[in-house]
């Protein structure tokens, strides 16, 4: 009988050094998003609340702005292509948010959406008021500042950003847990990451 | 003729055989690594979607066959008000940022990339939603040889 306890007890211990061994093996939490909540608006002007709709399945989200040919255009089809290629958690959602409110209204980024055939579940493209951005671009660590300033050909007025460059991989509970450079990091590393989630 | 005149002349001789045989070597070198083509050619052209109004960029490989430099100097197109060749540059960690580049320098027997991150054709404010299938005509213009005209291929 004691010899049956002693090996039920080394059982219990085994089990329990094998699930904490596993579960150190996942990723580490870069930060939590969970306390937080930004009101904003998508590309056919619903409403929507950052992160808190999202919860309840992981979600990539980039940071964009349409105005932005070269890098940001680079990161909106990253997001599409890890979209087609990741074998991610089911109910997986896909969001680029803008940080430049005052030009990207939600027209504009269904607009954008469009021309990227990305104005469809599960994408969503987000805008809100300049304060509100401001705040979350603050929360999730996006900079911006006006690089240089043109004007076209009506005499109207063009400025250009410099800008962070970033997609980041959210969970289920909002808990931020990768942090890439959104358009210099392979699609693939980002994909497999994902399906950590 | 002494031992050490004759011993000059044939290392001199010597030494100006050696450098014929370099000159000769380097020559076929050059004439063995002279890039295959002709004039100014552009290849693997393509360009991202781009909404109505908004922004897209144009990526390539430009060759300048030639044997003397040339530069790009314009670009024009029916789909943007405007096009410019512009740079993306990692300003500092995690910070792009961007910067006109007016006149290109296409050094003789070379070839410059257009690559996303880094040299781009502006496109900006265009006359027209660009999507994935699309093309359009992007026309070159050089400080020497004639303008090109290329048919660019739009895709994610």
């Amino acid at each position: 009988m004691n010899l049956f306890k002693f090996h039920t007890v080394n059982a219990i211990l085994i089990g329990l050094i094998v699930l904490f061994v596993l579960q150190s093996c996942g990723p580490d939490r870069l930060d939590d998003f969970s306390d937080e909540s930004f009101s904003l608006v998508n590309q056919d002007g619903e409403n929507v609340t950052f992160p808190d709709d999202f919860e309840g399945a992981p979600l990539v989200v980039g940071f964009i702005y349409t105005n932005c040919p070269d890098i940001c255009s680079f990161i909106t089809a990253n997001v599409k292509k890890i979209y087609n290629a990741s074998d991610y958690p089911e109910g997986t959602q896909f969001v680029l948010i803008t940080f430049d409110p005052e030009r990207d209204r939600p027209d504009v980024l269904k607009s954008y959406a469009g021309a990227f055939e990305m104005d469809r579940e599960p994408f969503q493209f987000l805008t809100g008021t300049p304060d509100e951005i401001e705040r979350l671009m603050q929360r999730v660590n996006v900079r911006k500042e006006i690089s240089n300033q043109q004007e076209n050909e009506d005499g109207e007025s063009i400025y250009f950003l410099s800008h962070s460059d970033k997609i980041l991989l959210i969970d289920s509970q909002s808990r931020l847990f990768f942090d890439y450079g959104g358009s210099m990091t392979p699609v693939d590393i980002v994909a497999e990451d994902l399906s950590k989630l | 003729m002494n031992t050490k005149s004759l011993l000059f002349t044939l290392l001199t001789g010597l030494a100006l055989l050696f450098i014929a045989s370099c000159q000769q070597e380097s020559n076929e070198q050059e004439a063995s690594t002279k890039m295959p083509g002709e004039g100014i050619e552009v290849q693997e052209a393509w360009a991202r979607p781009g909404a109505d109004g908004r922004m897209s960029a144009a990526y390539f490989l430009i060759s300048n066959f030639n044997s003397e430099d040339d530069v790009l100097t314009s670009i024009e197109t029916e789909v943007a008000q405007n096009a410019e060749v512009h740079e993306s540059y990692e300003r500092e960690e995690g910070m792009m940022s961007m910067r006109d580049v007016p006149r290109l320098d296409l050094p003789a027997q070379s070839t410059v990339r257009f690559e996303q991150g880094g040299l781009h054709v502006m496109l900006m404010q265009l006359t027209r939603q660009l999507s994935d299938g699309d093309t359009f005509k992007l026309t070159l213009t050089f400080e020497k040889n004639d303008p090109i005209t290329v048919e660019i291929p739009v895709r994610l």
